[in-house]
């Protein structure tokens, strides 16, 4: 990667002003088809225009500790203007994109650093630099994305004249790369987000004398849950998979299990739908190298009949009226490890008053034991009388405890 | 953090030592190491569990996806000295019958 160009190469000399620092790399001209390009890429980030956040605050103030400069900045470089998403020692927010140093950082993909504007004839009539209390110091790293689209630089500068040796540029480029992770991290969960919350249910089907409610709740990782539920004439199908992985693979994988499902589900029982499922499923988790781990089911309304298949989810129970928990137990492995495994369907009922509950594994990142879990999970089942109020509870416990993986919950009641 | 560790019993068999958190942090470092293990001769491969305090659905995928890589280069992947915790998820998703859990890496390393 050009970034990782050794900058230690190439020192600043001294005596002479501005110095590129990748001498082995022709600056870029100025090819219209290639900054369109870097404008969709910035763009693609979805970071123009944002409030302020820490992670890009800590990276900006741990810069300008470290270098003792004035100010310092994360500099997004758009189509006509330079936009600041962080920043400390300065008021300024935007500005024109050709009174930019910045502009001039991402033409190369190394370093820029100006030791004195004054004398340099791209900087000296620039309004920052003129008269009393200019700029007389800039350093600015690219901030590369996506492979080779310079978006803006992390930069530092300073109304006093200064310096910055071997070591010193090392750190800027170090910090530089922070910075580039956090941006393309976000995107990375932005796009898997929208991908996640698109695969859910909007609204829950409307069935005499059964609740029906569902929620799945983001962590600082997407990862492959869903769930889904859908009338299958009278019928309810519920479904809660856990695709093994994070983040947009994860998510493309979850798209492709549902809708398998949602097609084999509608003229099948949950058996034979969930081993169909799998067989078409096969070739694509082999090739991905992933597993699924679902749990698929059937409600009949009226007799309260509840069939259901469980590969390797293993985390859902009924709460009785009374009180009791049955654990509904996991029988087979999870789709994607086994070639040529068969499910079979087990069978247990839902009776008045009873409450049918299943997690994804995100809930046991909360407690020290699977069964610490359950114990938490009945609690709230025993404590509430609706279904949406339970799957609310477990949505607030989630956001008031440190969240690594996300939480789906579906719940399903029969009232008294 | 997590420390992986491999040390080559013989030609055709290695043990990796996993002491800390296997998740998604650490499970793609276990995969590489796990493959790199098998494309050197290394198929036959048992991962000691004795140091791992948790373990998730990446970690599982982790070891699922190197057991499918030994397998087709003609060996197998075992585990060893499972802790509870680890014991649990296995049991949880049904992935004990898929990768039976070994009482010690002795025991394990034995039969192929």
């Amino acid at each position: 990667m050009s970034l990782d160009a050794p900058v230690s190469a190439a020192a600043v000399p001294i005596g002479q002003p501005t110095v590129h620092l990748s001498l082995n790399s022709a600056i870029r001209g100025e090819d219209d088809g290639d900054d369109r390009a870097r404008v969709r890429a910035l763009s693609s980030l979805h970071i123009l225009d944002t409030a302020p956040e820490e992670r890009f605050d800590l990276i900006v103030r741990l810069a300008q500790r470290i270098f003792g400069v004035s100010s310092a900045a994360v500099s997004l470089i758009d189509e006509d203007r330079q936009w600041l998403k962080s920043k400390v020692g300065t008021d300024f927010v935007q500005g024109p994109r050709s009174q930019a140093f910045c502009d001039h950082t991402i033409r190369g993909p190394g370093p820029l650093v100006v030791l004195d504007p004054r004398h340099d004839e791209r900087f000296r009539f620039n309004p920052a630099v003129v008269g009393a209390g200019g700029v007389r110091f800039y350093a600015g790293y690219p901030l590369t994305v996506f492979g080779d689209h310079r978006v803006g630089a992390l930069c530092l500068w300073d109304t006093e004249p200064r310096e910055l040796d071997d070591a010193e540029l090392i750190l800027l480029r170090d910090l530089a790369h922070w910075v580039e992770r956090e941006l393309v991290s976000d995107a990375e969960l932005g796009r898997a987000a929208v991908v996640q919350q698109s695969l859910l249910p909007k609204l829950a089907p409307v069935i005499p004398g059964v609740e029906v409610a569902g929620g799945c709740f983001p962590a600082r990782e997407v990862g492959g849950d869903f769930f889904d539920y859908y009338l299958i004439g009278s019928d309810l199908q519920v479904t809660i998979a856990d695709v093994m992985g994070k983040g947009i693979s994860a998510a493309i994988v979850a798209a492709g299990v549902r809708a398998v499902l949602r097609g084999s589900t509608r003229f099948n029982d949950v058996a034979t739908a969930v081993n169909r499922a799998a067989l078409s499923l096969e070739e694509d988790l082999t090739e991905t190298s992933t597993f699924v781990t679902l749990f698929s089911a059937r409600l009949a309304p009226d007799t309260g009949r509840f069939t259901y298949v469980d590969a390797g989810h293993g985390l859902s129970a009924v709460v009785r009226r009374s009180g009791a928990l049955d654990q509904l137990a996991s029988v087979g492995p999870p789709l994607g490890v086994v070639p040529g495994q068969v499910w079979y369907e087990q069978e247990t009922d839902l009776g008045p008053g009873d409450t049918f509950i299943s997690v994804s594994d995100g809930w046991l990142d909360y407690f020290d034991s699977v069964q610490q879990a359950a114990t938490a999970a009945v609690g709230i089942v025993r404590s509430l009388s609706s279904a949406q109020g339970i799957v609310d509870a477990m949505g607030r416990f989630s956001a008031e405890h440190l969240a690594t993986d996300d939480l789906t919950v579906v719940v399903l009641r029969k009232p008294r | 953090m997590m420390d992986i560790e491999r040390s080559d019993i013989d030609p055709a068999m290695a043990v990796i030592r996993c002491r800390g958190r296997l998740n998604m942090v650490a499970a793609p470092a276990l995969r590489a190491c796990i493959e790199q293990s098998v494309d050197e001769g290394h198929t036959r491969v048992v991962v000691d569990l004795a140091r791992t305090s948790f373990i998730d659905s990446s970690g599982l995928g982790s070891l699922i996806g190197g057991l499918k890589k030994a397998r087709q280069a003609g060996g197998s992947l075992r585990i060893a000295e499972a802790t509870d915790q680890v014991l649990n998820v296995l049991r949880l998703t049904n992935l004990d019958r898929v990768l039976r859990p070994h009482v010690t890496v002795e025991e394990a390393s034995r039969g192929w």
